[in-house]
């Protein structure tokens, strides 16, 4: 195992939570003091931008890019929103880390509430984060106590205030624009783009919608700097570390950070101690629910935007989840799309009683009652679903069926043809 | 039975209402501060939340049957949240929802004879490193196998018998 | 504008249009569900795909979303499209029910037709469909949620568009349901609306369920006849029953949506005690031997006394063409013209609207596009319900509405009140009280872009309105007008208005007196009209002669010597000429004659076999007035001399039923009031204002037995401080006195309501009937029963 960089794990213990004497002691809110006393707003993102950093949530966005859209000398109100809605399955990154080290996002969020010029922050947190909630709650009180939030931060004439908000379950929640209904206590569904939230988001307000590891990251690249931050990746094009979630059919499932641009096979046989039981690499999902399978052939894949792209399958929440040889594709994809349909808000038709359909189709191929005529019906629904909805969560559900047309046939075929799950038993 | 709201509760509340532009912003703590008082949030609760927030009990209703965490039917003393997403599932999920159905005598969504544990099958719990897994209340267990929970559950009811 | 390519058709649209708006003008129906043009486009249903060959975004696109380009290529028939919306139709009809064959929807079904355009023929699925629980939703609505296609437009009606707080969406995924908290009465008073949105069986008109098939319904286009606005409707009838009314669409009234009272206040067509047979003298006789022997009579008196001694009265709820034919016979016997509004003061109203106000005058759209709207003295939702929805558009583009009204007005948006009595707000506009108020007002208006005044013609009366066209005037500017919405009594009021010569505000005098011997009444009923009820009723009883056109049961028609059964504008052609001076035509929806739910008493085919149809007599007024004078012109001939002879009247003969109507001709010759305004001292003084009821105060839909759940209850409302002041309590039986007599009502307290003000409802048929809205408030005293 190689020594890799720890800047968001940097201080993290197991079964411990590291608050302020000891954040600020390995550097914490150094980032910031250097933010508002030598940079003006622009210059924090125009470091943002050169930075490379993408969106950690799970759809890539270049960081800087979204944040030039914001119109920072609009009047107050304007918000910026930390996303840690965590709920794909395979992706629990954002809670070790707040589980770990609740500072590194405050600190985070509070530089770049100060590079757009937002005057209120919100944390909007998933139900079952109980914890990382409270630890949430304590780094804010810390950090007002200590001048970091609040008015005329540190003399330096800007002010923020942050809050905390916890929700009641349901991952669509973690669609931006839902989130922000769901900030306002009205119904969930997501907002149709355009207006962006930046131009109108919370409350009809210039808003800004980052991911927790997103924005633990700024003030790392503040201090290292954009050409420091950027040669961390082992990728040309990538940038930074990552944190990867590992779970599935593995000896180890635990969190790391590693670089962006690692290999997939380093992350499984290096980090993940290789197969669980002895067994073989079947296929995983490189980044969390929605990416599409890869298989034993994309194990030296690098695993950054650009690359996991070129093997038809994306970077996501860099949640990997591994399954074994043993295993039945077609009943992982059931499963997969089961969740999908059931956290549908159903606003939009293909998504809410498409992806049940898919999910029915699925379930009489798995049991072994399928046709070659609903292999055909599969793949109509899959090209019909994909592009077709009103926001990304069907699209989202397309990932692993798309893997599954691609890469696993075959198995499909299989299930038709001897009319049983071949894996059944086993 | 408890109080949907403590009265310094709603003083509380009824502050921060008045404090804040959008009031309406408070409608899931509220509904959490219910549920946390009462085990699940009755009818009365969600006229209590319309009528401090100025919404008609329509409104809120739109707003708490959209959240699976809010519970708008009684639950046990203990709603037990068991993972069917796919690490859970991908290390024996199913097999402990079976044993969690047959040792409590209910299938998913019934509450056991005792009152004590209601059984909800959930999304992912953000927990995928410790699978399979589950969530009691708001407390998150994992990695479970059928010893495991055994233990949980006679815990659990230990506890209630205290 | 912009120009684009549509299926290889050119169109040209303005900035901001969609592609689906584009395909329309074109003329092609691109499949959809989620969007309505009142409710707009929210990209749900995803069934308006096209496919965009050349543009931003080129690709398969919600036309319903997408924006128009210049120079934008799209396909609306592509093989992708074609697919993809199959497939649409395929997931929307996974779980909607086989019940086809016993839906109510069928033959009105946008889900079949859709489904059909989208070529989803035979479904695959053969799973479990999901099943909901129905609600009770009251009355007028049913439910049947498994047939849901969740395509919100119900909730963007019911909430956005009319602002609604009782229904909405709960739940989520593929349990997505439409409903309300507990079961109960919808309290939107534009529920019906739901039905008409509602693009399948889901939500379906209650009163109406299980009658007929929409392709056995006679139907028509035709004016809502409850109020002044002529929001444009589409009754339904069969079997000599009228069975429902739909909303008809005017872009220039009401829009695509009605209120409650116009939906189901149509009971009054089959209320049983119409009158359906002519009669003379007690005695049933034949429609023509009616005509003769009232001709006959008339001519006689006309010997005997003189001219003099005959009066006619025609009315804001007769058409035009028969206030027209009146007033014919009128000048023919040489006898003095016809009153045309029996409340002198609201005579005086109307007189300024078509006078003064006529160029001035905004339509329900021009309302809706308001930036400010000043409400004086009307309650939108007692007075014209549809008001109250275009208020609610002024505030949903971010306008502002405000009311200055003594009553407890509700409005489904947010506004601002002011509760100042009739009095106070003629002084105010006056210039000689509230000035700062005023002032605010003056300035707030002349800084709109497009500001508009409410004017209550009940609470302003003639000279309110007078001082309200002096404040248009004031706040014009060279851009644009300041406008004016005032509201009438009735349907047609602004069409008998049109005809009204110098006013005769002597009329019950010279009823009393004797020198007039013989009344002719043309769907009008002195008795509930005319401000002084009891004293009119009186005079009436003593009439030598008394001859009554009508189609409701009035206190005339019952007392009549001379009874001419007429139709209801529903059996009938007309034009109607609604509160901003809009000429509209409607036609015939059904035949006269008593329903067969009635003559045959639930039992098919009747027992008894007689050679004419039941209760067939009624004919329209302007039928039976043409027999009285011979007149043979066509009712198109009759329209083209009424444009000849009166230049206001011009485009009258082109009308196209179900069309936008044409507006008056403005005139100039404005009838000059005095603007004198009575102010009284209000220290301690208490006076009772009659008003209208949302249910229950207008004529014909007080007698539709649909409506019953919603009717007012009498009560008199008071401010809680006048209560406390008095010892009373809210919910109490309270003595009322007046002039009039004293009575026993029920108090209401409502901190809305202005001091020193009873407000009471005039609700026809019971004890407050007398109380008529229109006039001035009246000195009053309530106090509790004796112990």
């Amino acid at each position: 195992m190689k020594q890799t960089a720890q800047l968001l794990f940097k201080n993290r213990r197991p079964g411990e939570t590291v608050f302020l004497g000891e954040y600020e002691k390995t550097g914490g809110y150094l980032g910031l003091k250097q933010a508002l006393r030598d940079m003006q707003p622009k210059q924090v993102c125009e470091l943002v931008k050169n930075s490379g950093l993408r969106g950690r949530g799970g759809a890539g966005f270049p960081t800087g890019l979204k944040w030039s859209f914001f119109p920072a000398d609009k009047p107050a109100p304007k918000y910026l929103v930390c996303n840690c809605d965590e709920m794909e399955p395979g992706t629990y990154k954002d809670g070790e880390l707040l589980q770990a080290d609740p500072h590194q996002l405050v600190e985070g969020m509070i530089i770049s509430a100060y590079a757009l010029q937002a005057d209120t922050g919100y944390i909007f947190i998933r139900y079952a984060y109980r914890e990382q909630f409270a630890n949430l709650r304590r780094a804010i009180a810390e950090a007002t106590e200590a001048g970091y939030l609040g008015q005329d931060i540190l003399g330096s004439g800007f002010s923020f205030e942050l809050h905390v908000h916890g929700s009641a379950g349901r991952y669509i929640l973690g669609e931006e624009t839902a989130l922000l209904n769901g900030l306002e206590g009205v119904r969930p569904n997501p907002r149709s783009k355009p207006p962006f939230p930046a131009v109108r988001g919370l409350f009809g307000r210039p808003t800004t919608v980052n991911n927790v590891e997103t924005l633990a990251n700024i003030q790392h690249i503040v201090t290292g700097g954009a050409t420091w931050f950027r040669d961390l990746a082992l990728t040309v094009d990538g940038a930074g570390t990552k944190l990867y979630g590992l779970s599935g059919h593995l000896q180890r499932t635990e969190c790391f950070e590693l670089p962006v641009g690692i290999s997939l096979r380093e992350v499984i046989d290096e980090y993940g101690g290789g197969v669980w039981r002895g067994r073989k690499f079947k296929s995983c999902l490189p980044g969390g629910a929605s990416t599409p399978f890869l298989t034993s052939a994309d194990l030296d894949v690098q695993l950054d935007y650009q690359t996991l792209e070129a093997v038809g399958s994306r970077f996501g929440t860099g949640g990997v989840t591994v399954f074994d040889d043993r295993t039945c594709m077609v009943a992982v994809t059931l499963n997969l799309i089961r969740f999908f349909a059931r956290e549908s808000c159903g606003w939009c038709t293909p998504c809410r009683d498409g992806l049940p359909l898919v999910a029915w189709l699925l379930e009489k191929i798995e049991k072994g009652d399928g046709t070659l005529d609903d292999l055909e019906q599969l793949k109509g629904q899959y090209s019909n679903i994909s592009g077709n909805s009103f926001c990304a969560l069907a699209e989202g559900a397309m990932g692993p069926v798309d893997g599954l047309l691609r890469n696993f046939e075959q198995e499909l075929v299989d299930h038709i043809q001897k009319g049983r799950c071949p894996f059944a038993g086993s | 039975m408890s109080e949907l709201l403590t009265a310094e509760q709603i003083d509380q509340f009824k502050a921060h209402i008045a404090a804040i532009e959008h009031p309406r912003e408070l409608i899931i703590d509220l509904l959490r501060t219910v549920q946390e008082n009462r085990g699940w949030v009755p009818d009365e609760g969600i006229e209590l939340v319309a009528g401090l927030l100025g919404l008609t009990p329509l409104e809120v209703e739109e707003i708490a049957t959209f959240y699976d965490k809010i519970y708008r039917r009684p639950v046990g003393r203990y709603p037990i949240h068991i993972c069917d997403s796919i690490c859970c599932w991908s290390r024996g999920g199913e097999q402990l929802a079976k044993h969690l159905q047959e040792s409590l005598d209910i299938a998913p969504g019934e509450t056991s004879a005792d009152g004590l544990f209601t059984l909800l099958p959930t999304c992912c719990l953000g927990v995928c490193g410790r699978a399979p897994a589950m969530m009691i209340g708001r407390q998150s267990y994992g990695p479970l196998d059928n010893a495991e929970v055994d233990r949980i559950l006679a815990e659990l009811r230990q506890e209630a018998q205290a | 504008m912009i120009n684009l390519t549509i299926d290889n058709q050119r169109a040209t649209v303005p900035d901001g249009s969609t592609v689906f708006e584009a395909a329309e003008q074109l003329g092609i129906v691109v499949p959809h569900f989620c969007y309505h043009h009142a409710v707009g486009a929210v990209g749900a249903c995803r069934m308006c795909a096209v496919m965009v060959v050349q543009g931003t975004l080129p690709g398969l696109r919600m036309s319903c979303m997408t924006q128009a380009e210049e120079g934008m290529v799209v396909e609306t028939s592509s093989a992708q499209v074609v697919e993809f919306r199959k497939h649409v139709g395929e997931w929307l009809m996974t779980n909607h029910p086989h019940d086809c064959p016993v839906c109510d929807e069928g033959g009105e079904c946008q889900l079949q037709e859709m489904t059909i355009a989208s070529g989803h023929g035979l479904r695959n699925y053969r799973g479990n469909k999901r099943t909901y629980q129905n609600q009770d939703l009251g009355p007028f609505v049913a439910q049947e949620m498994n047939r849901c296609i969740q395509c919100y437009r119900c909730v963007r009606t019911y909430q956005d568009y009319c602002g609604g707080r009782d229904f909405g969406t709960m739940g989520s995924r593929q349990r997505v349901f439409f409903g309300r908290f507990r079961d109960g009465m919808l309290e939107s008073d534009f529920s019906g609306n739901l039905v008409d949105v509602c693009p399948t069986g889901v939500l379906t008109d209650k009163t109406f369920r299980f009658k007929t098939r929409l392709w056995d319904l006679e139907q028509a286009p035709s004016i809502c006849p409850h109020c002044s606005l002529g929001c444009a409707v589409v009754p339904g009838g069969r079997y000599r029953e009228l069975q429902r009314v739909v909303s008809g669409v005017n872009l220039q009234t009401n829009g695509h949506f009605i209120c409650d009272r116009g939906r189901f206040g149509s009971g009054y067509v089959n209320h049983p005690d119409r009158p359906r047979h002519a009669r003379a003298g007690g005695s049933r006789v034949s429609v023509s031997d009616a005509v003769d022997s009232l001709r006959q009579r008339i001519d006689e008196i006309v010997r005997q006394h003189g001219a003099e001694a005959v009066a006619m009265v025609g009315s804001g709820r007769a058409s035009l063409e028969a206030n027209l034919l009146l007033r014919e016979w009128a000048a023919g016997l040489n006898c003095p013209l016809p009153v045309f509004e029996l409340h002198p003061r609201r005579a005086r109203a109307i007189r300024q609207t078509v006078g003064t106000l006529s160029d001035h005058l905004a339509s329900l759209r021009q309302v809706r596009k308001s930036d400010l709207v000043v409400v004086f003295g009307a309650d939108p939702l007692a007075e014209a319900p549809m008001l109250a929805l275009a208020l609610r558009q002024v505030v949903r583009a971010g306008g502002r509405v405000v009311v200055l009204d003594p009553r407890p007005v509700e409005l489904p948006c947010a506004f601002e009140h002011h509760p100042l009595t009739q009095e106070k707000i003629l002084c105010l506009l006056a210039g000689n009280c509230e000035k700062e108020l005023f002032n605010r007002l003056l300035q707030d208006l002349m800084d709109a872009r497009r500001p508009v005044l409410v004017g209550g013609g009940d609470l302003l009366g003639g000279v309110g309105l007078q001082l309200l066209g002096h404040l248009t005037e004031s706040c014009d500017n060279d851009d644009r007008y300041c406008l004016i919405h005032p509201l009438l009594p009735q349907a047609n009021s602004f069409g008998a208005g049109l005809l009204e010569g110098p006013e005769q505000a002597d009329l019950l005098e010279r009823l009393e007196s004797g020198r007039i011997r013989a009344l002719i009444c043309l769907e009008s009923d002195p008795g509930s009209e005319h401000p002084e009820a009891g004293r009119m009723q009186l005079a009436i009883s003593r009439l030598e002669y008394l001859a009554v056109f009508d189609y409701l049961p009035t206190h005339a028609a019952k007392r009549a010597d001379l009874l001419l059964p007429t139709t209801t504008p529903l059996e009938g052609d007309g034009v109607f000429i609604n509160n901003e001076g809009r000429m509209q035509a409607f036609v015939r929806v059904l035949q006269p004659g008593t329903p067969l739910s009635v003559t045959g008493q639930g039992s098919h085919p009747p027992r008894e076999f007689v050679p004419e149809m039941p209760g067939c007599q009624p004919r329209p007024a302007w039928q039976l007035l043409q027999q009285v004078l011979g007149d043979k012109r066509t009712l198109q001939g009759l329209r083209r001399a009424a444009e000849d002879e009166d230049s206001r009247l011009e485009g009258l003969s082109r009308l196209h039923p179900g069309g936008e109507g044409l507006r008056v001709v403005p005139s100039s010759h404005a009838p000059v009031e005095e603007s004198t305004v009575e102010i009284w001292s209000q220290d301690g003084v208490l006076r009772l204002l009659p008003v209208q009821a949302r249910y229950g105060s207008e004529h014909a839909s007080c007698l539709s037995v649909k409506l019953a759940p919603r009717m007012a209850r009498p009560q008199l409302i008071v401010h809680p401080q006048e209560a406390a002041e008095r010892q009373l309590k809210a919910g109490e039986t309270v003595l009322l006195k007046t002039a009039q007599g004293t009575f026993r009502f029920p108090l209401a307290c409502d901190e809305r309501v202005v001091r020193g003000r009873v407000i009471v409802p005039c609700l026809p048929g019971t004890p407050l009937e007398i109380f008529v809205p229109g006039g001035l408030s009246l000195p009053c005293e309530i106090e509790g029963e004796a112990p």
